[in-house]
């Protein structure tokens, strides 16, 4: 291991590692948006949407992320979508991560106690008052810790991207492995970097919960 | 009439008949105790009135609200049943209160949502209301800073903050500690000096001799008999009440 080939190759592994998180968080926000809805859907149980719903978490949730990715960018383009290889993997990212989210958020909502809707329905609210301004934002607060486990996982998942040619963090280290042959230290360079982001993404969550719960135990 | 006038009220869980046709009329300030042995369908009773059960059958008023049983969730229906609850307060035996939110937030809550107040005239009216229920000093804390006690009062408070014309308790003291029933039942008191309509279910003998104007027997998910506190008490008529009584009083 060689201190000066690490330093060498940070320029570039950061670089990359800036599209880790440009490919991690746009994947969250979109996969936040999916997964929210997706949970609605199934509570509320709107007709047809909610068979949708499940078919799409299903499906999600019972094929491998690699082959979810090889299908949006190799076999779309045969039904005539063709997307970048960055479009690809976000696609590919959100729509796995919101099927998951989907289960944290409706798990979440189920979890309130049903006095708390019987409470807010008997005042007169309607039932998307009640679920806005009562239920919502407690079952979110519960949702912080198993949505982070998800966009942990998420995170790691963007090095599968690097299969369809993204220059994410891990691509970037086997390009730069490629000329220095050094696999070791620049495999470890870039686990390191990967755990820095994500325990500074886990620190950001655990103040977020902190936050959120300040009404339960002083 | 009465503010409060039941007809018929049939309710089934799948075969199980919980309520076989109560009818029940209640008139304007007058405090009206339901009690009886559990599984008796008083609660489930008090929970039809405002649908949060919906009944199988009959007629529910309310103030100048009307509603049968049973008909399609459609539109109109459920806005009818909506005004119907704005005007009925309902008081849990668990609370309920909103936890995520401060015992003035809860009470600012409905006035808020449901009558679009501004946050100040909310907030006036909460504090009152809590100063009134004897919690002046409790806005600021969340229910998990509270006593039972002190959470049904803020439930009564967030309840009288919509102006109800009449209030329904269910079992509000069976959640408590002894110690702490005496004032939750002072404040329901209070209102009954201040002339609201209430239906009350509850195990409280005491209590029941000291407010209701009529004491209602239930078992079985009709009304066995009905009278004056001294009249249910004292000289139960049916065989069922007395052995009832009689249970309770051991």
């Amino acid at each position: 291991m060689d201190a000066t080939i690490i330093i060498d190759s940070l320029p570039s592994l950061l670089k990359a590692t800036l599209m880790t998180i440009i490919l991690a968080a746009v994947s969250i926000v979109i996969a936040l948006v999916i997964g929210f809805l997706t949970a609605i859907v199934r509570i509320v149980k709107i007709r047809v949407l909610t068979e949708i719903a499940s078919v799409y978490v299903s499906i999600i949730r019972g094929t491998p992320l690699l082959v979810q990715i090889f299908v949006i960018y190799y076999g779309f383009p045969q039904i005539g979508i063709s997307l970048d290889p960055i479009s690809s993997g976000i696609l590919a990212l959100s729509l796995n991560a919101g099927a998951y989210l989907s289960e944290s958020f409706r798990a979440s909502i189920l979890a309130i106690d049903k006095g708390q809707m019987e409470a807010a329905v008997s005042m007169g609210m309607t039932y998307w008052q009640a679920l806005r301004r009562i239920i919502l934002p407690q079952s979110l607060r519960i949702a912080i810790p198993t949505l982070s486990n998800s966009f942990i996982i998420l995170i790691k998942d963007t090095s599968l991207v690097s299969v369809i040619t993204v220059t994410e963090l891990l691509q970037m280290s086997s390009l730069v492995i490629a000329k220095t042959f050094e696999p070791l230290t620049i495999y470890l360079t870039a686990a390191a970097i990967y755990w820095v982001v994500i325990t500074g993404f886990t620190l950001l969550l655990d103040n977020m919960e902190r936050r959120t719960s300040r009404h339960l135990v002083r | 009439m009465g503010v409060i006038q039941i007809e018929n009220l049939q309710k089934k869980f799948g075969d199980n008949a919980v309520l076989r046709g109560v009818d029940l009329t209640v008139d304007k300030s007058e405090v009206v105790v339901i009690m009886g042995p559990s599984g008796s369908g008083k609660s489930t009773f008090l929970r039809c009135l405002t649908f949060l059960e919906e009944p199988c059958d009959g007629i529910i008023h309310i103030g100048d609200y009307k509603v049968n049983a049973g008909g399609k969730l459609d539109r109109s229906r459920r806005q009818t049943i909506r005004e119907l609850r704005k005007k009925t307060g309902f008081v849990f035996q668990s609370f309920n209160l909103f936890p995520h939110k401060t015992a003035l937030e809860n009470v600012m809550e409905g006035p808020i949502v449901i009558h679009g107040a501004k946050p100040d005239e909310a907030r006036k009216r909460a504090e009152e209301l809590l100063i009134k229920v004897g919690l002046g000093d409790r806005c600021n804390h969340y229910p998990a800073q509270l006593s039972g006690g002190q959470q049904q009062r803020v439930a009564i408070a967030r309840s009288l903050s919509l102006n109800p014309t009449v209030m329904l308790y269910d079992e509000p003291t069976s959640a408590l500690d002894p110690e702490l029933v005496r004032e939750v039942l002072q404040v329901i008191k209070d209102l009954a000096r201040e002339g609201m309509t209430m239906v009350i279910v509850t195990h409280e003998m005491n209590f029941a001799k000291e407010v209701a104007d009529r004491v209602i027997f239930m078992d079985g998910g009709v009304i066995i008999e009905q009278g004056t506190a001294k009249e249910i008490f004292e000289h139960p008529k049916e065989e069922r009440t007395k052995k009832f009584l009689t249970m309770v009083e051991e």
